[in-house]
């Protein structure tokens, strides 16, 4: 095993353990995520999609980084989640919304907004840093792929 | 090779599974879990979180306060609100009595 896959593995096992985590936190407190998710600023409406896609999104992403062949999927899913959390995250702390609610799983709620965003930011590093490395054993399954069809 | 990978992998799956296990608010201490209750010169059934009310933070405001006993604990922090919540300057709930 090289220190690029050990590397490699490492970010995948950090990015599993947080949307495990947060996933099953949902999960076995529900009644409590529904509360929240209303409590956030969007619409009601939204919230019967929101807290069932949320948490399946995490554990899809959670599955497809375990797998080599998925992995790719993976890290890029990791980053748009990511990504888009720390974009709301930003957006409450610019005061982009009138009040401030939490609405994630486990430990992590105790965290302030402005521990949020570092905590956010540091994850979309990771994915970026998972889909940089990965991307070299990616392209080359895809080329050896192709020459075993020439 | 195959073998640290699945170290790692079973490793972390574990931890977060547990770690989420253990974290997990266990009812009778967890308040926001119990009936809400807000005070309005008297204490009145909150309705349901993101419902009937939210609570508007930053705010050092007791919003929302549970049962333990006979007696009002506060519960959670914030404003409590029903209309106008979106705005700058929410308005409390006015009593139903």
């Amino acid at each position: 095993m090289n220190k690029r896959q050990v590397v490699l593995e490492s970010i995948s096992a950090l990015l599993i353990m947080l949307f495990l985590y947060a996933s099953v936190s949902k999960i076995l407190d529900f009644d409590r995520f529904i509360g929240e998710m209303n409590n956030q600023p969007f619409p009601n409406s939204w919230t019967p999609f929101l807290v069932w896609t949320v948490p399946s999104l995490e554990i899809a992403i959670s599955l497809a980084l375990i797998f080599e062949r998925t992995r790719m999927v993976g890290f890029i899913a990791s980053l748009v989640l990511m990504t888009l959390f720390t974009i709301y995250t930003g957006a409450i702390l610019l005061h982009f919304f009138a009040y401030v609610p939490c609405s994630c799983g486990g430990v992590i709620r105790k965290l302030s907004w402005p521990q949020h965003l570092v905590f956010n930011l540091f994850f979309v590093a990771l994915s970026v840093m998972g889909i940089i490395l990965q991307r070299r054993s990616f392209f080359k399954s895809i080329l050896i792929t192709k020459n075993s069809f020439v | 090779m195959k073998k640290i990978k699945l170290i790692i992998m079973t490793l972390a799956i574990a931890f977060s599974i547990g770690g989420a296990f253990a974290t997990a608010p266990r009812l009778p201490q967890d308040c926001q879990g119990a009936t809400q209750y807000y005070f309005n010169g008297g204490y009145v059934l909150a309705g349901r979180l993101g419902v009937d009310y939210i609570c508007v933070t930053p705010s050092s405001a007791v919003c929302t306060y549970y049962k333990v006993g006979s007696t009002y604990t506060p519960c959670m922090n914030g404003v409590y609100c029903t209309s106008n919540c979106r705005s700058s300057n929410p308005s409390p709930k006015k009593a139903k009595n």
